[in-house]
């Protein structure tokens, strides 16, 4: 695996469909969080991220030939498979209703904070947290797939407009309208315990 | 919401960078919060929004609480940063390259053994053939060659009886009587039907009839003598004869 470390990713491709599985391995592991992590964000389960991200890689073993060196990154490659899967992922289930992951004995699994806080903030940064991941979600495929690129997987606009497969100008206007949306969410997020105490 | 770079960027370079092109409210929202800008014309961009941003505090709202949703969002991508497939992933899809592959190369090796069968088989029947070509062909040969040794031992009886030296001539072919009369069976030879066998007329010396386990004389040991073999259908002599002229 050492050896093949610096080869790209092209080469390993090509290595992987005459059978090499090291070097099937090694692309796998240089690309499955990212694209665990943007399925994860897209679709807010982890189940989901799961089955997406074994789907996107499915495909490289199962028909390698569609990736073509000549028209892409093969991360970009990924992107646009995985995103492909968000879509059918979305369509399939339309209805479906992100649940919190949980651990074997039914208690949550959290989320994973840098810095020591406190008991109550830590309570109020997850609960933040849980609004705005809600908040996200809740944005249409287009916007919320801008702002999961540039925003938490911090692609440049470049690159996520490869991962997206549109013009890098189309990518910078549906930023636009997703952040103005994931504002406009927000305040209504932030101002709804506000009103429910108010009324209290 | 539409916007004119070009025209903004006209206008960076008409006043100078020293010059701050005013903004409005649209544009600001449109360009303001925009964090991926680079050169000389974000710098521009960026010193006419902050420019705005003072003087409009609907937008310094705006920017503050895009700001609180950047960090939200910083938070919310941290919560998930150190997400990864679990490795079970990896196992299957392992194992899915490996099946995958094992049954290319089966199906490779498969392929290339059935072509290897196809051609040994063609190979052995043509073998077979071609055998069969050969011995097909053979056997009306043996018939006329028999014939012609029935031909020739009358011409040979014929000069034989005229001149009282059947071997005189060295380059007679020798043929041999096909009677099987007067023959001797050889020590240790099996007897069996002698239907197929055959008479075989060798030249020889005389002491080579001691091989055959016969009695030889051994004043006339060294002398040439034409015999009569009658060899079985296993290739080994069973009787011997010595032609009368002899």
């Amino acid at each position: 695996m050492t050896i093949l470390k610096d080869v790209p990713d092209d080469v390993l491709l090509r290595r992987a469909s005459r059978g090499d599985e090291e070097a099937f391995t090694l692309v796998y592991r240089r690309h499955q969080a990212a694209i665990y992590r943007f399925a994860l964000r897209m679709t807010g389960s982890a189940w989901a991220a799961e089955e997406i991200v074994q789907d996107v890689f499915m495909t490289l073993v199962r028909v390698p030939q569609k990736y073509d060196a000549r028209l892409g990154t093969v991360s970009g490659f990924l992107y646009g498979v995985a995103r492909n899967r968000v879509l059918k992922h979305r369509e399939r289930l339309p209805r479906e209703v992100a649940l919190e992951e949980r651990n074997e004995d039914g208690s949550g699994k959290g989320v994973l904070l840098q810095d020591a806080s406190t008991p109550a903030s830590w309570a109020e940064k997850r609960e933040r947290t849980a609004q705005v991941r809600s908040a996200v979600l809740e944005l249409p495929e287009e916007f919320r797939e801008a702002v999961v690129l540039c925003e938490l997987q911090e692609l440049s606009y470049e690159e996520a407009a490869v991962a997206a497969g549109c013009p890098i100008g189309t990518i910078r206007s549906r930023l636009h309208r997703g952040r103005a949306l994931l504002l406009a969410k927000l305040e209504m997020l932030r101002e709804m315990p506000r009103r429910v105490s108010a009324a209290r | 919401m539409k916007f004119d770079r070009k025209k903004l960027l006209g206008l960076v370079e008409t006043f100078g960078k020293a010059n701050v092109v005013a903004m409005n409210c649209e544009e600001f929202a449109a360009i303001g919060l925009d964090p991926e800008q680079q050169g000389e014309f974000a710098r521009a961009q960026q010193a006419a929004a902050r420019e705005h941003s003072i003087a409009c505090p609907s937008c310094a709202a705006l920017a503050e609480s895009w700001e609180a949703a950047r960090v939200e969002l910083r938070l919310l991508a941290s919560s998930t940063s150190l997400a990864e497939t679990p490795p079970r992933v990896e196992m299957r899809l392992r194992q899915e390259f490996r099946t995958r592959h094992q049954t290319l190369k089966t199906r490779r090796a498969a392929v290339v053994a059935s072509w290897a069968l196809a051609a040994a088989v063609l190979l052995a029947a043509g073998i077979s053939w071609s055998t069969w070509r050969a011995q097909h062909y053979a056997k009306p040969a043996a018939v006329a060659g028999s014939l012609d040794s029935a031909v020739n031992h009358s011409s040979v009886a014929k000069s034989g009886a005229e001149n009282s030296a059947p071997v005189a001539d060295e380059n007679a072919t020798l043929v041999a009587n096909n009677e099987q009369d007067g023959f001797t069976a050889l020590p240790g030879a099996i007897s069996a039907d002698n239907e197929d066998a055959s008479i075989v007329r060798v030249r020889m010396q005389r002491s080579s009839l001691g091989a055959f386990g016969l009695a030889v004389n051994e004043e006339r040991a060294a002398d040439w003598i034409q015999v009569d073999l009658l060899v079985g259908d296993d290739g080994l002599p069973q009787a011997v004869r010595v032609p009368e002229a002899q």
